[in-house]
């Protein structure tokens, strides 16, 4: 009984946690699920032990009979959970350190044993050997408006560093760390058609779909060690004997929480608008501060302006060392890790590039929490679009990637490569599950196809509308959990608002075209053509005789101009075609590109130079931008400047080689 | 005669042999053009009358390259095999070059001739080549020792945090003491071959052996000649490569200046080899203990 009350009191100080706001001054989410989790980390043994006190609130109609909760240092547990089996590990060749999660002891709000209600369940795959989802079936089933309490003491032992999470001798990345509840889909919420967990297995291409939550968050680390974590940091505790510290932190409405630690760590902060942000980064790697500041700023910058406010105060960010490499590129919302190299040339933006990628995941993702592992598109696609729109934007149209006067490459040009690149691009769309691609087709489907559809999008519904689209997006479903469906809805109705039915009633034409379909783009000018236009020549007849008439030739000699265009590729695409007269003259034309072929004709005195489709190369997914113009006189200027180039480069080759 | 000597006796000789660079011009351009235009036809049908250059004027364009891939995949045999081409016939023509090349800046021959420079090329050509792989094998040798020597270090130094930038730091103090070895064996190679045309001897071997013995007993003199003319030729070479590399004439008349001016300077460089190889000879040829020895 005394228990009971106890957990009890404890139960009611969760609730006045979660409610009481630190770091905004109104919550930001409904927040349906809460953590308060006092962690120790043993560097040696490479263990964090924890407690963890959390609840999650059945906001549904349904009575819940169960809970679902992700375990996922499992997946790191052996070669038969899933996501070995989907890296295709072979143990046999590599010494490896594990990585497990252990539950000591698992209790509900009244002090219930909830131990032994516990199974391994695998939804994805009915792998039995995977155990990165546990069931708990409940003393009593959640109605309504009722809250689950859970006190569970978990052991995490932490692998060797592997996939985002690990260690590397004294570095340690902790994430994927703790049981972490999965979301309860009443029927009706995106694609649920009755109410039940969508709580998936953890897998090689998949990552996030969680609740937004608050964390109350102790780290215990030894004294000398560097910490970050997603959350704002209240407290720093140093132990009576010296050894270690504690570290208090608070998140709130954050879909996950992950820190690192260690000795090595170098911090550097500073501030854009409200938002104070944290750098950690190893000692060597302190040149690249500027650059690393620069790049989350110009993110913030951009991403604020054009899809809504950055709502955090406080974000960390962290470049790892060499060694800690395998966390690089990987976001938790208020905290990301970059990637780089110790002496990396200026002109490379790779640091930048992963910077502005991980932190725009604060937003899709993180903000705009759609379920990664059922369409990964809306995560990475998105947020790649943005990346590429960031690093273009501020690095240069041409140079957003790579800036060296011998070599730029646009940051928009990777993903167009590498889709179009690709011999199986063609394979499958992108209604599937992240670890139903085919054939290695994951990310090229779901960052790079996804990016260049956008790209085209735009290229379509123009710059602003489609700022307007995110706009619009993130009013209606910031701190929510939207679907595809969802996503194309508000282009639908932000594009008719805009431009009523230039496009037709919807957009849906667009996407079951490019983002569910495998078809190409490709648009092609096959020719043109000036015929002059001839007054009658020959005979003619007469009552009882033919006579002949020759052709007077005029000064002003009329031309019929002629265009043929086509479509080789299946997409049907809305398109624009400039064509260039030898007076000077433009006319650009809209080809609304439904049929196979496409002509247009002038009559006058004017004759064609040359024709481009898509002049400002906008429908990014054409496959082939070479066949969409065509010239009398190809300017080879270009062409022969790199042949000098190369034979000089050449010339010095051989002048070296002979000694 | 001290350095400056050689050094200004070496460029004497460098412009007396003229007519040898230019030979060396025109071959080494003919060679590249065996390479250099097939690629611009293939490139220029690749393209045909598409206007997708605009996309190329500011930089190589990856949108360009993929969508003309398909077509690039097909002239990369042809590339390739032209590259190996051109290495493996430059290799071997500049060793009949080079040898005509010292065979015209010997004092001894006041009126440097092309007939001399092909007679000379002709009967140094195989013990150049066999001086040449030599010198090259004694190179990669020498950047292998010295590579792995740190390699070594860099391992054994482990993985800790406590020396950040070692790596960096055993890598640049790697790259120094091979370029400070690198001056004594060109001077053994250049040595080598001056010995060989002065004492009209086809034995390679031998000449590499007089080559280290003249380096050592002229060290003093000829590393410090080797190192300014390296420094020279180097500083020529990285500032011609980075310049011209990045100049982007947009028009015709721009890149037939370039074209010509790539050209000149190019000349220039095989003059600076000129040097080199003059003041290597001016030293072999004035009266030291060592090369009165090896006489």
């Amino acid at each position: 009984m005394k228990r009971t009350v106890s957990l009890s009191i404890i139960c009611l100080i969760l609730m006045q946690s979660v409610l009481s706001q630190i770091i905004n001054k109104e919550p930001l989410s409904s927040r349906q699920t809460y953590y308060r989790i006092d962690a120790k980390l043993d560097p040696e043994a490479k263990t964090v032990t924890g407690k963890m006190e959390a609840y999650w609130v059945n906001k549904s109609t349904d009575i819940v009979p169960d809970i679902q909760l992700h375990m996922y240092m499992n997946a790191f547990k052996n070669n038969k959970s899933t996501f070995n089996k989907g890296v295709g590990l072979n143990l046999a060749d590599k010494k490896i350190d594990f990585g497990w999660i252990d539950i000591k002891s698992f209790e509900d709000g009244k002090g219930n044993d909830l131990l032994g209600h516990m199974t391994f369940i695998s939804p994805d795959d009915n792998n039995p050997d995977d155990q990165t989802v546990i069931k708990i079936v409940t003393e009593k089933s959640t109605k309504p408006g009722d809250t689950v309490f859970i006190v569970v003491q978990f052991e995490t032992k932490l692998p060797q560093g592997s996939f985002r999470t690990g260690f590397a001798d004294d570095y340690f990345f902790v994430a994927q760390w703790f049981p972490k509840f999965g979301v309860y889909e009443p029927a009706g919420m995106r694609y649920a058609v009755n109410g039940g967990w969508n709580c998936h297995q953890f897998h090689r291409n998949s990552e996030f779909y969680s609740n937004h939550s608050v964390y109350d968050v102790k780290i215990t680390v030894p004294v000398d060690y560097v910490t970050g974590s997603g959350g704002m940091l209240i407290n720093e505790v140093t132990d009576a004997d010296g050894k270690n510290k504690t570290l208090t932190y608070r998140a709130e409405d954050i879909v996950d929480f992950a820190w690192t630690t260690w000795p090595g760590y170098a911090v550097f902060t500073d501030e854009w608008n409200h938002v104070k942000i944290t750098l950690l980064l190893p000692h060597i790697r302190e040149e690249q501060v500027e650059r690393q500041f620069l790049a989350v700023k110009n993110a913030l910058e951009y991403l604020t302006k054009n899809v809504g406010p950055f709502p955090w105060p406080h974000l960390t960010f962290v470049d790892p060392p060499t060694k800690g490499s395998f966390a690089g590129g990987m976001e938790y919302t208020t905290l990301f890790t970059s990637a780089s190299a110790d002496k990396l040339p200026g002109f490379i933006h790779l640091p930048e590039m992963v910077t502005v990628h991980e932190f725009g995941h604060a937003y899709f993702m993180g903000i705009l929490a759609s379920n990664e592992f059922e369409e990964p598109w809306l995560d990475e696609g998105v947020n790649s679009f943005w990346e590429e729109r960031i690093m273009d934007h501020y690095w240069g149209e041409n140079s957003g990637l790579i800036d060296h006067p011998l070599l730029k490459i646009a940051d928009k040009s990777m993903s167009r490569t590498s889709y179009l690149g690709s011999p199986n691009r063609q394979l499958i769309t992108n209604r599937e599950y992240s670890w139903n691609y085919p054939q290695g087709t994951y990310s090229m489907m779901s960052y790079n196809k996804a990016a260049t559809i956008l790209y085209t999008l735009m290229g379509i519904i123009g710059e602003e509308t489609t700022n307007e689209v995110f706009r619009e997006y993130y009013r209606r479903w910031a701190f929510r959990h939207p679907s595809g469906k969802d996503f194309i809805n508000v282009v639908n109705e932000v594009v008719t608002k805009i431009h009523g039915d230039k496009f037709g009633p919807d957009m849906n034409w667009f996407f079951d075209q490019t983002l569910f379909g495998t078809g190409l783009v490709d648009f092609k000018v096959n020719r043109y053509y000036n015929s002059k236009i001839r007054d009658f020549k020959g005979i003619i007849s007469e009552a009882d005789s033919h006579r002949f008439v020759a052709a007077v030739t005029k000064d002003d000699t009329i031309y019929k101009s002629t265009v043929e265009l086509s479509r080789p590729g299946d997409i049907v695409l809305p398109v624009d075609v400039l064509v260039h007269f030898d007076n000077g003259d433009s006319i650009m034309e809209r080809w609304d590109g439904k049929e196979r072929f496409k002509d247009f004709t002038y009559t006058g005195t004017r004759q064609i130079e040359w024709v481009q489709i898509d002049p400002e190369y906008k429908i990014r997914m054409d496959a082939n931008f070479v066949n969409n113009s065509m010239t009398d006189n190809p300017d080879r200027v270009p062409i022969r400047r790199y042949t000098n180039k190369f034979i000089i480069f050449m010339q010095y080759f051989i002048n070296f080689i002979s000694l | 005669m001290n350095i400056l000597t050689h050094l200004k006796s070496g460029a004497v000789r460098s412009l007396k042999a003229w007519k040898g660079v230019l030979v060396i011009w025109i071959l080494i351009f003919s060679l590249v053009s065996l390479i250099a235009f097939p690629l611009k036809s293939g490139l220029k049908s690749l393209i045909g009358s598409s206007m997708i250059t605009e996309l190329l004027y500011d930089s190589i364009n990856a949108d360009v390259i993929t969508d003309m891939s398909k077509g690039l995949a097909s002239l990369i045999p042809a590339i390739t095999s032209g590259f190996l081409l051109v290495f493996f016939l430059g290799f071997i023509m500049n060793a009949f070059l080079t040898g005509g090349l010292f065979s015209i800046l010997g004092n001894k021959n006041s009126k440097p001739s092309l007939a001399l420079f092909f007679a000379g090329g002709a009967a140094n050509f195989w013990s150049f080549i066999l001086i040449t792989i030599l010198t090259a094998v004694m190179i990669l040798l020498t950047a292998s020792i010295v590579g792995g020597i740190s390699f070594a270090i860099v391992s054994a130094a482990g993985s800790g945090t406590s020396a950040p930038g070692a790596t960096g730091k055993v890598i640049r103090i790697a790259l120094i003491v091979v370029a400070l070895l690198l001056p004594i064996l060109i001077l053994v190679a250049d040595f080598a071959r001056a010995w060989q045309v002065a004492n009209n001897e086809k034995k390679p071997f031998k000449a590499i052996g007089i080559g280290f013995s003249t380096t050592f007993g002229t060290f003093l003199k000829s590393y410090p000649l080797m190192v300014i003319v390296m420094v020279v030729q180097s500083g020529f070479g990285a500032l011609v490569m980075s310049k011209l590399l990045s100049l982007k004439p947009s028009t015709g008349g721009g890149v037939f200046l370039l074209f010509i001016g790539s050209q000149v300077l190019f000349i220039i460089r095989i003059m600076l080899r000129a040097w080199r190889y003059g003041c290597v000879t001016s030293i072999m040829e004035s009266p030291s203990p060592c090369f009165q020895r090896s006489m």
